[in-house]
């Protein structure tokens, strides 16, 4: 366990993050993301986190060591999209039971791994440890140096137990094994001066298949992409590629900045989402490779499909830009999703009253800065409560967010598009942002919403009629009752001035302000201020004044 | 042969084998076959808008009608009183199609007599089938009551019912004071929706208005009930059952006319109930003191409602509520009719099918669909399409009238979603063929016979409407209310869903989105 606790702190020390780099010594150490508090609704784990980076890897066997728990709740749940094998959606653990947890889980582990290249022979094997295994100190990473010896086959161990930490610290860890194990072991059939790897970019949807055509048509080879529609011997040996793109940084940076150091790929971050970005990114990609050596050339023809696609994709913008008029947006994501469709979203017409910033870089934020102005409203931690108040007060006519605030908006009754990863809809790319708005066109205008908002009708009924039954009405019927309820109505309780005075002073005089009731009546207008400024605004008095 | 003793196949199988292929390859030489890329050719052409116009341009010729005769539905609602047999008036044959049209539907056997009219009957007339046939039914099936309906052949020489029974209780066939109402059904006019309405005007018209002259008619003393009238309804267990309880929730008092909610749904136990439940005779005669009578389907009882309110009564019709506005509205009438406040408990069954359709709606908004069916379930499933935001694309109802086409339009002409519909009323399924090539929609609502337009146009059937034949026990849950809205909403979803995995499960071709989280 020495190494992994190595691992973690390595982990933690990230010059890449400028957050981490601007951190003492002895925060590093801590690690970067808050200390979970005992209690309190919390997201996944860092087993969760490993797997959910790799699992896109679609030529591996994914082999859970654990009980049922790990590998039952969760396996294949991610829509990540494969171009070929479906081998990573089917689900491998070694579903461990009471005798293995007494005499250790190794054999068992060695047993499943021997089945499996049996069985289904595959690329690789990936083998996640899990909480249990690791406390009775099953030692995985010895069982997969044996099993690769024996076999001659990749049997990667990915030490990522849950308990060490949070799911993103798993993304990382995941990103250390491959660093450890994978990368750099195989080389490529052959290589190009356009080769580039995307790292941290998962294909949901299988969104990446909407920007590698465009990729394809500039002779821009994907070496490897780390993880979505990924194979084996492609991160293996990915290596060799000219430049990198890392997509979701706060995921894998460390893969990123790892392979600049041993291998000299240089990277950038960037991302897809959004039409101004996913030109950055064309172009950014263009300008490494050919600092790396490819032909001038790239450069301009990068611009001109650049500028294609960009012409296409807000002409199909364009017609929506009438219906957004005035309409509010609620960005609720993470990381680059924070600026990154911010822009598109402004094309449309949309007006942003606020973007999540709480897993989000100081780059991600300077961003939205450039974007939004100086003032825009970045929400560093969120509450539900907050989110539904935002949206009960309509402040925002949409939210856009991930999953788990899905029913905030619906408890709010207010629409909601999930742009995070349980999406049914690939908003990537240039075609993705035309997607997306269309679908905040369609979510906008759905009449579940309208129907949300509506109380049953007997309820509205119901209200008018206590209304009437209200003491109010009953005034309006009958003066008398009204004057006695007036006089006996205490507004001023220093001096003891009721409300029918006050009200009477009001009226005689066409008063507006709390100064001139107190030089009129023998209101203190103290502690009584506000209740006098209500009544002043209810007061019928206010309109013929105003008048004339 | 492929057939054995040992293992006896299904013809599902059967006629797969060689030897049968083999056999009816060689059959058709003797068929004078067409050269397959000339049938070929005709299919194509069937698709286009030329074939679709010269479809609409029939006259005289009705394909795959979607609607069947007027003593269907005469027997349906007559099944719905107490110890009641259908008698109908007429050829036998007749009387077997709605015997097993009912109980395929149902699952449930369906009682039912004729008067058996043979060809002397149909010269001499059918006063001695009549006679006999009452006296038989009467003595062999212990009725409560028979309520008297016609086919077309008793209609066509003009026997009249009133008169051939009174004749039949002279000559003793019944006691003189055995309740038999009769109603004139012809099958050339209307459709099922109409005899259900005749036949129920005849049984209120036989207790209300003095037994056929042989008793004074029944004074009306208003009471607080409410009358709730179904319709022809294929949802007519779960139905009938899910407005009792909400009338009962409520607190409600009432009485549902011709229910035969029990009579379609009897317990397997050993004892077989040829009668079951429905409406007690005594009710019937009682419900002319109801403040007030609730048709749940205004093209079920045109003049039936029309009757009752010559009574005095208050009269309200819906069209087949689904869904959260169309049952509030029903909820709100019920409530302010009979002075009654909307228990929590419904409100909350309301929030929870807002609540369904909020998780959900995304994947049924902007759907297109197309909807065939009788007229007031049409209208009741296009009204919660539009809620859901789907856009229904083609309303058709072989037994529509201009009545309805008009409310249907106004209907749609309401929502943003129903501006790109069209009305069909008197239209036919292959016309419906025709528009479904023309104007593909994503998913088709109907009956069983929808399932020929699913094959021949690839579009998807959601089974709501009557008759289902071919899946089992749907009628047992509502349609309406709060909870059979949620039932509609999880039937058009399922459809959705299962189409979606059948898109995306093509081994390594489609299934990179064969997802298990939708």
């Amino acid at each position: 366990m020495s190494s992994l606790a190595a691992t973690v702190q390595n982990i933690f020390d990230e010059p890449g993050c400028a957050k981490n780099g601007s951190k003492s010594k002895a925060d590093r150490r801590k690690g970067c993301t808050r200390q979970l508090q005992p209690g309190s609704a919390a997201g996944g784990c860092a087993f969760d986190g490993a797997k959910i980076a790799l699992q896109p890897f679609t030529d591996v066997a994914h082999l859970v060591h654990g009980p049922i728990a790990c590998e039952g709740n969760s396996w294949d749940n991610r829509g990540s999209a494969s171009s070929g094998s479906n081998l990573w959606r089917t689900a491998f653990t070694t579903d461990l039971n009471e005798t293995d947890i007494v005499f250790g889980g190794e054999q068992r582990l060695c047993k499943a791994i021997t089945e499996i290249i049996n069985k289904w022979d595959p690329a690789a094997i990936f083998v996640y440890q899990t909480c249990i295994p690791a406390m009775i100190g099953d030692d995985i990473d010895a069982v997969c140096k044996a099993a690769s010896q024996r076999f001659g086959k990749p049997v990667i161990p990915i030490n990522s137990p849950g308990f060490v930490g949070s799911k993103n610290l798993g993304n990382k860890l995941a990103g250390e094994a491959l660093l450890e194990h994978v990368i750099g072991t195989q080389e490529p059939d052959y290589t190009t001066p356009y080769d580039i790897n995307l790292i941290g970019e998962y294909n949901l949807s299988g969104e990446l298949w909407q920007v590698k055509p465009l990729l394809d048509e500039l002779g821009v080879r994907i070496l490897s992409c780390i993880s979505g529609d990924g194979k084996y011997r492609e991160v293996a040996s990915s290596h060799r590629a000219r430049a990198a793109m890392l997509v979701c940084s706060k995921s894998m940076i460390n893969v990123a900045r790892k392979m600049k150091e041993r291998y000299g790929i240089p990277f950038f971050e960037g991302s897809f989402y959004g039409i101004q970005d996913s030109s950055d990114s064309l172009r950014q990609i263009a300008r490494l490779l050919v600092e790396r050596g490819a032909p001038q050339e790239l450069l301009g023809r990068t611009d001109a499909v650049i500028a294609r696609e960009e012409t296409r994709a807000w002409a199909a913008i364009e017609p929506y830009k009438p219906r957004f008029k005035g309409k509010k947006v609620l960005l609720i994501t993470g990381g680059v999703k924070s600026w990154s469709v911010v822009a598109a979203l402004q094309e449309a017409g949309l007006e942003l009253v606020g973007t999540s910033v709480k897993k989000s870089t100081k780059e991600d934020k300077e961003r939205i800065k450039e974007l939004m102005g100086q003032d825009a409203h970045m929400i560093e931690e969120m509450t539900p409560r907050e989110m539904y108040r935002m949206l009960k007060e309509a402040e925002a006519d949409i939210m856009l967010s991930g999953g788990k605030s899905q029913f905030v908006a619906l408890k709010a009754a207010m629409p909601w598009i999930d742009i995070n990863q349980e999406r049914c809809h690939a908003y990537l790319g240039y075609l993705g942002m035309v997607k997306l708005v269309e679908e905040i066109d369609k979510s906008l205008s759905n009449p579940m919403w309208e129907q949300l908002r509506r109380p049953a009708p007997w309820q509205v009924l119901a209200k008018a009629m206590v209304q009437m039954r209200s003491p109010l009405a009953e005034i309006a019927c009958d003066p008398a009752l009204g004057e006695t309820t007036r006089r006996a109505k205490e507004i001023c309780f220093c001096n003891k001035v009721d409300l029918g005075t006050i009200e009477d002073a009001i009226t005689a005089h066409g008063l507006i302000s709390v100064e001139a009731v107190r030089e009129h009546t023998n209101a203190v207008g103290g502690c009584c201020n506000r209740r006098i400024e209500g009544i002043l605004a209810a007061s019928p008095s206010a309109l013929p004044q105003a008048a004339e | 042969m492929a057939q054995s003793a040992e293992h006896v196949l299904d013809h599902l199988e059967l006629f797969r084998g060689p030897e049968y292929q083999q056999m009816l390859d060689k059959k058709k030489m003797f068929e004078d076959p067409r050269e397959p890329a000339e049938v070929e050719r005709i299919k194509e052409w069937t698709k286009t808008p030329e074939y679709r116009e010269k479809n609409f341009a029939r006259e005289a010729l009705t394909i795959n009608p979607a609607k069947a005769c007027q003593p269907l539905g005469a027997v349906f609602a007559s099944v719905g009183f107490e110890g009641t047999l259908p008698f109908v008036h007429g050829s036998q044959g007749c009387v077997a199609y709605y015997r097993s049209h009912l109980s395929r539907h149902f699952k449930e056997p369906c009682s039912c007599v004729s008067s058996s009219m043979t060809e002397d009957a149909a010269v001499f007339g059918g006063l001695n089938n009549m006679i006999d046939g009452l006296a038989n039914s009467y003595n062999m099936y212990k009725p409560k009551m028979i309520a008297v309906s016609t086919t077309c052949m008793a209609e066509v020489i003009g026997d009249d019912l009133n008169a051939f029974i009174k004749t039949s209780k002279e000559k003793g066939s019944v006691p003189a004071e055995f309740d038999v109402p009769f109603a004139h059904t012809p099958a050339f006019v209307g459709s099922h929706v109409t005899g259900y309405d005749n036949a129920l005007k005849g049984i209120l018209e036989h207790f209300w208005d003095g037994k056929a002259g042989t008793v004074p008619k029944l004074e009306r003393r208003p009471n607080q009930a409410i009358n709730i009238i179904g319709g022809f309804d294929g949802y007519t267990v779960g139905n009938l059952r899910e407005i009792r309880r909400i009338l009962e929730l409520m607190g409600i008092q009432h009485t549902i006319l011709a229910d035969n909610s029990e009579v379609f749904d009897t317990p397997t136990d050993g004892e077989f109930r040829m009668y079951d439940g429905g409406t007690t005779l005594e009710d019937a005669a009682n419900a002319v003191h109801a403040k007030a009578t609730i048709s749940m389907q205004e093209w079920c009882t045109e003049k039936t409602l029309q009757f009752v309110a010559e009574h005095g009564q208050d009269v309200l019709s819906f069209n087949y509520p689904i869904g959260i506005s169309a049952t509030d509205d029903l909820l709100v009438a019920l409530s302010r009719i009979g002075g009654k406040d909307i228990p929590e408990q419904l409100a909350r069954e309301r929030g929870r099918l807002v609540d369904a359709i909020a998780d959900s709606s995304a994947h049924i908004h902007g759907k297109k669909f197309a909807i065939y069916g009788d007229p007031d379930l049409c209208y009741g499933v296009a009204a919660f399409l539009l809620e859901l935001g789907a856009e229904p694309t083609h309303v058709l109802s072989t037994n529509g009238n201009k009545a309805w086409q008009t409310k249907m339009a106004a209907l749609l002409a309401s929502s943003p979603f129903g501006q790109s519909c069209q009305v069909y009323p008197g239209r036919d399924l292959w016309h419906l063929r025709s528009l479904l090539f023309t104007e593909p929609v994503d998913f088709l609502i109907g009956n069983t016979y929808g399932k020929y337009l699913e094959r021949d146009t690839g579009t998807p059937l959601i089974r709501i409407g009557f008759p289902v034949f071919d899946r089992h026990h749907h009628h047992r849950s509502p349609v309406w209310g709060y909870q059979g809205g949620l039932n509609v909403l999880v039937k058009i979803l399922d459809k959705i869903f299962d189409e979606i995995d059948k898109k995306t499960n093509l081994l390594g071709k489609t299934d990179y989105s064969f997802d298990i989280i939708r």
